[in-house]
């Protein structure tokens, strides 16, 4: 396969990731939102998925239907829901002939949607949630789509590497936003409904329940969305799944490269399964995310290296 | 829209040549599909509109504008009522364009080689070494098969009499397939079973055909030779053709920057390493293929890449250098070609032309211009033309001050009035000016011809300019079996 054409298929892969990310959080921040009795803010969302400056996190923070408005239309944001499906768009353009047919047309009808100006009015007038349901609707097409479409080959394989990587990131960046609200104390008690939002933002919510019957503990939240291997959200889990894919990659011709990436993810996914909330607790949830998002950084720095580098 | 009173609204032109209406009658190909619209609702044509819009927005068959830094999706603009060609009409176009590509064919590599029909004066000399697309690189070097046109796009007129005429012979790089396969497509479905009740012959062979013959060119022998179509990329207004046809040959799509030469073979930069490439099916122009040898400053192609083609280490589909086929002021010769190398009648007619370079030509051109279409020997899509009849005193002044400044760069035609199709336009049927491209396909097993091809259309009331750079549309074009 084309290095450029790995590139793309990673790349798209990764801003879809992103995007469902983006629109979970946004569904749930909105949702909390409406049951808030101090008063919610936006500023935690604002300063992990935007890169907007402290000026204008505090013009916008308390301000619900702008923060939407601005993360899912807004074209200036350039971490907004409709330049990310832009972006996925234009990386498949530029494969349309290494993916199905089926799945350009998926990705192109999410990218029409987007841009629709009745979302627009939508989400300023409607129901957020049921635009936000819509869009969600959309990336589940596409992973449908993707999953039972494509053939299983390198593509796939450079495709689900992208989507694990990045869900990776979200997933440690998820809890980051709402722990930093707590200042990263795990013993704190904050309000149930809290954590039940963490989850519901991640689809996890009916496993928590299934699983840790003590209740609602931060350490079991915490537990779950990086060390649940039966989680398809949480960190070890996508680590694996990263792990798994890049396996499929290995060819005598490219062995060396091959190499670099397999040890850099095996190193941090050994990282990651060997330790426990224990060990998080000891070393302090932020310090711990931090430094496992610079192991996904180097990650995706050596696949580039590997794989993308002729592009 | 009533159209059991269809005749009394549907303009007659005696001096246009329509499809569909005969003076006082349907013609006999149009007879199924004039009553299957006659028994529809009023508005179902609009519902048939809309969905034929909707596929194409959602099947991504669209070209990109950029306009302060972002994309808008526009759709090449499709009238969804189908032009029919009858079985004996193909037959007739059919011949006549494998006679003149077999003649355009031979002129490529006598003129690249020994130069017998300059030598015994049938072309003139000075008009070739005077083209710009006359490639000096060319000269000497052995193509496979000796083929040079692997892929034409020759441009046909019906007049008034219904004789088809050649318009222009694209040999380069010509385009608009991608449409005549999926303009099929969505007739399939927005008139679901009027296609077999009408016995139209498929176009659907076209990307095996191609593929078929760009196989045969590798110069390894390998079973599975690494055939790729090069493509300027995404900003290129014709990237959805290239998309689709090498999705449709399942063959890779690369651009300039994923190829490399080295020691004289071509390379792609993969995930494994380098691979070497053995055929190019390019849709760049010959000017951008090599910097070290055409425009330098070209970020579009490979450096090296006429040195491995030179050494036959690669295959290049369409040959470098056909420009020097279909340079307007060469159309002139190619009825003569056809008796020198063919020693045949051409069947189908060039439309009358005159070469501004010749004093005679000239004189009568400039009395006359409000009568003619002057054209740029070298320029397409419709650009850098003068229709006399509509144009202003002071653009035919501007014009022929143009024309001075070098007459070899200008030829000039009566206007042709182009045959009519009904169009669905605001409601009704209506008359607009249409042309034909078939796309021949030639091959070590000779021309093949699918039976289909592009039709356009001159959307604007009475243009006659059917180039999508202009205004124009497209439409399905049914050959019959029967």
């Amino acid at each position: 396969m084309l290095s450029r054409v790995a590139d793309s298929l990673y790349w798209m892969s990764r801003y879809m990731e992103r995007t469902d990310g983006i629109l979970r959080m946004l569904r749930v921040n909105h949702y909390a939102s409406q049951d808030d009795r101090e008063g919610f803010t936006w500023q935690q969302v604002l300063k992990t998925f935007s890169s907007l400056d402290d000026g204008g996190i505090t013009d916008m923070e308390r301000n619900g239907r702008k923060v939407l408005e601005y993360m899912v239309v807004d074209r200036d944001n350039p971490s907004s829901v409709l330049n990310m499906v832009t972006k996925a768009r234009e990386n498949a353009r530029s494969v349309q002939d290494n993916i199905t047919k089926e799945l350009w047309q998926s990705l192109n009808e999410f990218y029409h949607v987007v841009r629709d100006e009745r979302l627009e009015y939508a989400l300023r007038v409607d129901d957020p949630m049921t635009v936000l349901d819509s869009l969600v609707r959309q990336c589940m097409l596409y992973y449908g789509v993707a999953d039972s479409t494509m053939f299983r080959g390198e593509g796939l394989g450079f495709m689900n590497i992208g989507k694990y990587l990045e869900r990776a990131i979200q997933s440690s960046d998820i809890l980051n936003v709402r722990f930093s609200d707590l200042s990263y104390d795990l013993e704190r008690p904050a309000d149930i409904t809290y954590w039940k939002y963490l989850l519901l933002s991640v689809s996890g919510y009916a496993l928590y329940l299934k699983r840790y019957r003590s209740g609602f503990e931060a350490r079991n939240v915490v537990d779950q969305v990086l060390f649940n291997v039966d989680f398809p959200r949480s960190v070890l889990y996508s680590l694996n799944q990263l792990h798994r894919y890049l396996g499929r990659l290995k060819d005598e011709q490219n062995i060396d490269d091959y190499n670099k990436v397999d040890f850099i993810i095996g190193k941090v996914r050994s990282k990651v399964q060997y330790s426990d909330v224990q060990t998080v607790t000891r070393v302090g949830l932020h310090n711990y995310l931090k430094e496992i998002n610079t192991d996904f950084y180097e990650i995706g720095k050596t696949l580039n290296s590997a794989y993308f580098a002729n592009s | 829209m009533a159209l059991s009173d269809f005749f009394k609204q549907y303009p007659h032109d005696p001096l246009v040549w329509d499809e569909m209406c005969a003076p006082d009658n349907v013609r006999a190909q149009y007879q199924n599909v004039y009553e299957f619209l006659a028994s529809i609702p009023a508005d179902e044509l609009n519902r048939k509109e809309e969905l034929a819009r909707r596929l194409f927005m959602s099947q991504g068959i669209t070209f990109t504008v950029y306009s302060s830094g972002e994309g808008i999706e526009k759709i090449f603009p499709f009238d969804i009522i189908p032009r029919i060609i009858t079985a004996a009409e193909w037959k007739h176009v059919e011949l006549g364009i494998t006679q003149r590509l077999r003649a355009l064919n031979l002129f490529l590599k006598d003129v690249y080689h020994q130069q017998y029909i300059l030598k015994d004066g049938i072309v003139p000399v000075d008009l070739i070494y005077s083209c710009p697309h006359f490639l000096r690189e060319m000269q000497g070097v052995d193509v496979p098969y000796d083929i040079y046109i692997h892929i034409a796009g020759i441009d046909l007129i019906r007049d008034t009499d219904g004789t088809f005429y050649v318009l222009e012979d694209n040999l380069r790089t010509p385009s608009g397939v991608s449409y005549m396969i999926e303009n099929r497509e969505i007739t399939k479905r927005i008139f679901p079973d009027l296609i077999p009740k009408n016995h139209v012959q498929p176009v659907t062979q076209y990307p095996n055909i191609l593929l078929k013959n760009l196989m045969a060119l590798s110069p390894r022998n390998v079973s599975a030779p690494n055939v790729v179509l090069l493509t300027p990329g995404i900003y290129n207004s014709a990237y959805f053709e290239h998309t689709t046809l090498a999705r449709l040959m399942g063959i890779e799509l690369v651009e300039g920057r994923d190829l490399v030469v080295e020691n004289h073979c071509v390379y792609m930069k993969t995930t494994t390493g380098l691979q070497q490439v053995d055929v190019i099916y390019r849709r760049v122009d010959d000017d951008f293929l090599d910097p070290l040898v055409f425009n330098p400053e070209s970020t579009l192609g490979v450096s090296g890449l006429m040195s491995a083609y030179r050494r036959g280490n690669v295959a290049i589909v369409n040959a470098i250098g056909n420009g020097v086929a279909d340079d307007k002021a060469v159309y002139v010769y190619v009825p003569e070609m056809i008796r020198y190398y063919l020693n045949e009648e051409p069947i189908l007619k060039n439309v009358p032309t005159l070469h501004l370079a010749k004093p005679d030509d000239q004189q009568h051109v400039m009395a006359n211009i409000h009568k003619m279409v002057v054209k740029k020997t070298n320029e397409s899509g419709g650009y850098g033309m003068l229709m006399g009849h509509m144009a202003t005193d002071k653009e035919i002044e501007d014009y022929k001050r143009e024309i001075l400044k070098d007459p070899r760069q200008f030829i000039a035609q009566p206007v042709i009035n182009l045959s009519s199709a009904p169009c669905y336009i605001n409601g009704t049927l209506q008359p607009r000016r249409i042309d034909l491209r078939p796309f021949a396909l030639c091959g070590p097993g000779g021309i093949e011809i699918v039976p289909g091809g592009l039709t356009r259309v001159a959307l604007r009331e009475g243009s006659l300019v059917v180039n999508s750079s202009q205004g124009g549309g497209s439409k399905d074009t049914w050959v019959l079996a029967r």
